[in-house]
């Protein structure tokens, strides 16, 4: 597995935990590189024909394949492995997280400490901020606790357990500080707009601030913002910033209404949060972003593919169903375009495009053949 | 193992390990998903022991006598680290033998599937 930079946040792994934490890599390596390629082939060789033998015709779309898929022995037995594996991925993180929780909230509070004093970044919590349905109803990615459960004061958990998590989920190809997301989108701006210098960045459901890190270290001259509603990956993003010794200023805000002023950026971006909100959600976020814009201020957000076969689209879906990410399943109907529009952004100013970024060996494994979208506007 | 032996005193608050939100039934019968659970956990577990035994086969091989401190610090070289990622991928394999079976019988062109009772096909 590809390295991973220690800092002081991180909890240290006995051996047996280490061995864990390697096992469920290797196993979800198979699960995913091995098995998953199955799915589509038992469909091919199975599951299509059999249903268009019963029915006279194919199936129509990626609710009939979905229906047909979860009846075959071999989607079945792949799929229940493959939530297991999830569930033993957090395991793995969170017991040696619950063994070091205490020192690892001494740590975050010398670490925010040390940045009160020299002024660098900053952290402000709001423990009045509603908590948004589709945020808390279940547990996004199966995290148990998600995002935002507080089990001790000043707790850091969700964050520790999120950032080595996330790592083991991509077997280390997110990069050496979960980097990969941030140098997608960034990667993306430096083709599409060579020119754009931005002086005052915000990034949307930042949680532990892995992206905002990104853009801070790339634009060292600009102010970068991070927001998220949940306080415990935000004290983590903090120390884990303060660790890294980047400044971000960190804030609890819900994206759908932040209190920042009107154009008070030239640059607001998220990083594979969009489907993770709600219908209702998706237009006030965008029309937030149109709000928080000053005029040529630019707007980028990263969104996972969705498939164009009906196969595909239902093996993207997974997640949704089996994984926590319930409001992905939508957005593979969702017209990304007429939502901006919705948010107040002109046509001719708004564009939804696909982007593999050429980058280094180590990321390669995750990105060859596959196509990020990316949804850019304009003010 | 030493985890009992080297944890400090539990901390005050205990965090999650279940995640919110209905879990998917994936068989017919509830007891097999149950059941799958267990063998991915078992077969973990197998895992962490054989890595357990493979570092003091390491470390017995350099040294004489193996402190318990000792074990718990070690940690593989980057050759070691390499050469256990790779039996751990064999073994899942392995593992995952009778999914790969059952691909290779769909995928098999030109052959009828082996519906056939193996008794019949020898008996006439």
């Amino acid at each position: 597995m590809p390295a991973f930079n220690r800092h002081a946040m991180q909890p240290v792994p006995s051996l047996d935990e280490q061995a864990r934490q390697d096992f469920v890599c290797s196993l979800r390596a198979h699960l995913s590189g091995r098995l998953m390629p199955g799915a589509y082939k038992v469909y091919e060789h199975r599951v299509e024909p059999s249903f268009r033998a019963a029915n006279g015709q194919s199936p129509q779309d990626h609710e009939e394949v979905r229906a047909a898929m979860t009846l075959d022995p071999f989607y079945q037995f792949w799929s229940a492995m493959q939530r297991r594996s999830q569930e033993l991925l957090w395991e793995s993180v969170i017991d040696p997280t619950e063994r070091q929780l205490l020192s690892l909230i001494e740590t975050s509070k010398s670490l925010a400490r040390a940045a009160d004093q020299s002024g660098r970044g900053t952290l402000r919590l709001d423990p009045a901020l509603p908590l948004p349905r589709y945020h808390a109803a279940v547990d996004i990615h199966l995290q148990p606790g998600g995002y935002h459960t507080e089990f001790t004061d000043d707790d850091v958990a969700a964050g520790v357990v999120y950032d080595k998590g996330i790592n083991l989920y991509m077997g280390g190809a997110l990069g050496a500080e979960n980097n990969l997301m941030g140098d997608i989108l960034l990667a993306y701006l430096r083709e599409k707009y060579p020119d754009f210098r931005p002086k005052k960045i915000l990034d949307l459901g930042c949680a532990i601030g892995n992206s905002s890190v990104v853009w801070a270290r790339a634009f060292p001259e600009a102010e970068v913002y991070g927001i998220d509603v949940a306080a415990p990956v935000l004290r983590y993003a903090h120390a884990r910033a303060e660790a890294l010794g980047v400044p971000v200023h960190f804030s609890q805000q819900n994206a759908e209404k932040t209190n920042f002023d009107e154009g008070a950026f030239d640059l607001v971006l998220s990083h594979i949060v969009l489907h993770e909100t709600s219908k209702s959600a998706l237009p006030r976020i965008l029309g937030e972003c149109h709000r928080l814009l000053q005029k040529d201020g630019l707007m980028l957000h990263l969104e996972i593919p969705r498939g164009k076969s009906i196969i595909e689209k239902f093996m993207h879906n997974w997640e949704s169903y089996n994984n926590n990410e319930t409001f992905s399943r939508f957005m593979t109907e969702i017209d990304l375009k007429a939502e901006a529009l919705k948010g107040g952004f002109v046509n001719r100013d708004v564009l939804v495009g696909e982007f593999a970024p050429k980058l280094d060996v180590a990321q390669m494994n995750y990105a060859e053949n596959f196509f990020w979208k990316i949804l850019a506007a304009r003010r | 193992m030493s985890d009992s032996i080297s944890k400090p005193a539990l901390p005050k608050s205990r965090l999650a390990r279940v995640a919110k939100g209905k879990r998917p039934q994936y068989f017919s019968d509830p007891a097999t998903d149950k059941l799958l659970s267990m063998t991915l956990t078992l077969m973990e577990e197998l895992s962490v022991t054989r890595e357990r035994l493979d570092s003091l086969e390491r470390l017995l091989a350099s040294k004489r006598v193996v402190a318990l401190e000792e074990l718990e610090s070690w940690t593989p070289s980057a050759e070691a680290a390499l050469e256990r990622s790779a039996a751990r991928t064999a073994y899942v394999e392995r593992l995952m033998r009778a999914m790969h079976a059952e691909l290779e019988e769909i995928t098999r062109r030109g052959t009828p599937s082996s519906d056939i009772d193996p008794l019949d096909a020898v008996g006439s």
